[in-house]
């Protein structure tokens, strides 16, 4: 049954994290290789705001939302006045870069020996959320608030002049639509989350290092995203579920250890392009990525 | 000390010279940005051990049928993927996004027949020559040597032959070269196998000195994507400068920082070029991608 537990609270931390990262590649075609970073950020702020400030779990939750979203900017701004090919290739330069500070800056971020101990968050700066049970309800509204903010935004005023941003750029700007603010928004936003699904990891496990937030965690987010599918809800949920069970059911399969881990990427990687061959939406998406 | 580190540095960008030219070769052509380069960089090392190692051949021997084999790997690749996915007219985010796959696929299949610890081809420690206040290894000095040759003789090549000619016409249009009435399809095989080629060469050398592990391909790849940019896109000659540029600098910031900031001071580097200058220093203003 912990076992359940665990893996649905997994779960729950990557659909924070593919239903985000949907905004940015779903909605606003912006293929990002940097989401590991704002993932990392949200959880060395998420330790920052939890065993230096002390704060409870709500302001906590505002400081690293803010904090991640503040530091999206830095990456937005320069980034989005590229194109293509270089615009994918700038994020993957801040996603290494953030690495490499993370993991070299010794003695702010302790490094290659990582930060043990995170303590619980408090709700209302008294209850500890400890154990499974409550960890799994926390993450359940969050993961729920997450799916319905990004649902509503979709649904908005605002998530249709993003689509239309993805499918012509030109015919929006000649509407008379700012392109790069409402893209610089959806960065903003979906950095937010990203945040969150940051601290969430953080105070789960209780200790973090720079190596849960490499290229290849980076790849991986992308990966789920695009295996669920894109430019819906559904698709991201799909997505985030998939890639987390898959390895539990390989692992009933009765693969030796060995070879699990191996076997299980190889998998994702032929899901990926039997999916770009023939299903390019993704498994329950709706948008195409072009 | 210095000179030792720019005479590193030197050796060093030469080998992300030729790799770099692999790659450009492909992305300047087919505007495909091949991620699972880093995997045919990886493979040849593998393919040298076994030969080497496992079956005993004469070292030479060994080298060039790692290089053939990576050479059909590169092939099996645009075969496999990418030329369906052109058939299909599928978009350049979506090959990218394939070439991902490709390179997940063959570091796992790699990891589970080697394993995942470093390998090292050859044990013993190479002897070296001193030129003044320098120390280079036989091995660095074959590095620099093998790859000058190999640029120089692919420069030559680009410039006088038939292949150079409609490699550089395929690069400034590839709507005019089928109107030409040329075959894109037959042009490709021939770009991958040369690229297959130079990621074999610079990755078998390598790993011939410091070993390798299946995950040597993507830190290269990266290193080699800035070589490009910096250098200039769509040029042949400028992921050679590009190349010497980065090896020089990473040297440098050994010598400023610490080995631990390379990869910070080399990236910061792309960021700037990606602001300032994307064409690149050689390159001229581009058309759009």
């Amino acid at each position: 049954m912990n076992y359940i537990i665990h893996i649905v609270i997994i779960i729950n931390i990557y659909i924070i994290l593919t239903v985000s990262t949907n905004l940015l590649v779903g909605m606003a075609n912006l293929l990002s290789l940097g989401q590991a970073a704002f993932y990392g950020i949200g959880a060395y702020l998420a330790v920052f705001a939890l065993m230096i400030l002390n704060l409870p779990l709500l302001p906590a939750l505002i400081l690293v939302m803010v904090g991640t979203a503040l530091f999206s900017l830095l990456v937005a701004y320069p980034s989005l006045r590229l194109k293509g090919d270089y615009f994918i290739l700038a994020t993957l330069g801040f996603q290494l870069i953030v690495f490499t500070i993370l993991y070299n800056w010794v003695a702010v971020t302790r490094g290659p020996y990582g930060i043990p101990g995170i303590p619980a968050p408090k709700l209302f700066g008294m209850l500890p959320i400890t154990g499974l049970v409550p960890f799994l309800i926390l993450s359940a509204i969050l993961a729920g608030l997450t799916i319905f903010i990004f649902y509503k935004l979709i649904h908005s005023p605002f998530g249709r002049v993003m689509k239309g941003v993805r499918d012509d750029e030109l015919a929006v700007m000649s509407l008379g639509r700012d392109v790069t603010k409402f893209k610089i928004w959806a960065f903003a936003i979906s950095s937010a989350f990203i945040g969150i699904a940051g601290m969430l990891y953080a105070t789960y496990v209780s200790y973090i290092d720079p190596t849960s937030f490499n290229l290849d965690e980076a790849i991986f987010i992308l990966a789920a995203v695009l295996i669920g599918g894109t430019g819906n809800i559904k698709g991201p949920v799909v997505g985030a579920v998939f890639v987390v069970i898959l390895p539990e059911l390989l692992r009933f399969v009765g693969f030796p250890d060995s070879v699990a881990a191996n076997l299980r990427q190889i998998v994702y990687g032929l899901t990926l392009i039997i999916l770009m061959r023939y299903r390019p939406q993704g498994i329950a998406g709706e948008y195409k990525i072009g | 000390m210095l000179l030792q580190l720019l005479a590193n540095g030197i050796i060093m960008g030469s080998i992300y010279a030729i790799v770099a030219l692999g790659f450009a070769l492909v992305y300047n052509t087919t505007r495909i940005f091949h991620i699972a380069y880093a995997v045919v960089y990886m493979f040849a090392p593998y393919m040298l051990l076994s030969f080497y190692h496992s079956l005993q051949m004469p070292l030479i021997i060994a080298f060039l049928l790692a290089i053939i084999g990576t050479m059909g790997l590169s092939l099996l690749i645009e075969y496999m993927v990418y030329r369906p996915l052109n058939r299909i007219n599928s978009s350049l985010n979506v090959i990218m996004i394939s070439s991902i796959g490709v390179m997940i696929i063959v570091i796992n299949i790699i990891a589970m027949l080697y394993g995942n610890e470093t390998k090292i081809i050859h044990q013993a420690i190479s002897p070296s020559v001193t030129f003044g206040n320098i120390i280079l290894t036989y091995i660095q000095i074959a590095q620099f040597v093998i790859s000058l040759t190999l640029i120089i003789l692919f420069l030559i090549y680009l410039k006088y032959s038939g292949f150079g000619i409609k490699t550089r016409a395929l690069r400034d249009d590839d709507q005019l070269y089928t109107v030409m009435g040329m075959d894109i399809s037959n042009m490709r095989i021939g770009l991958f196998v040369l690229s297959g080629f130079f990621a074999a060469a610079g990755g078998a050398m390598v790993a011939y000195d410091v070993g390798m592990d299946p995950y040597v391909g993507m830190p290269m790849l990266l290193n080699v994507v800035v070589a490009m940019i910096i250098g200039g896109m769509g040029r042949f000659d400028a992921p050679i400068l590009g190349g010497f540029i980065i090896g020089i600098l990473q040297s440098l910031a050994v010598w400023v920082f610490s080995a631990r900031w390379q990869d910070a001071v080399t990236f910061t580097l792309l960021i700037l070029f990606l602001l300032l200058r994307p064409q690149g220093i050689l390159g001229e203003k581009q058309r759009a991608v």
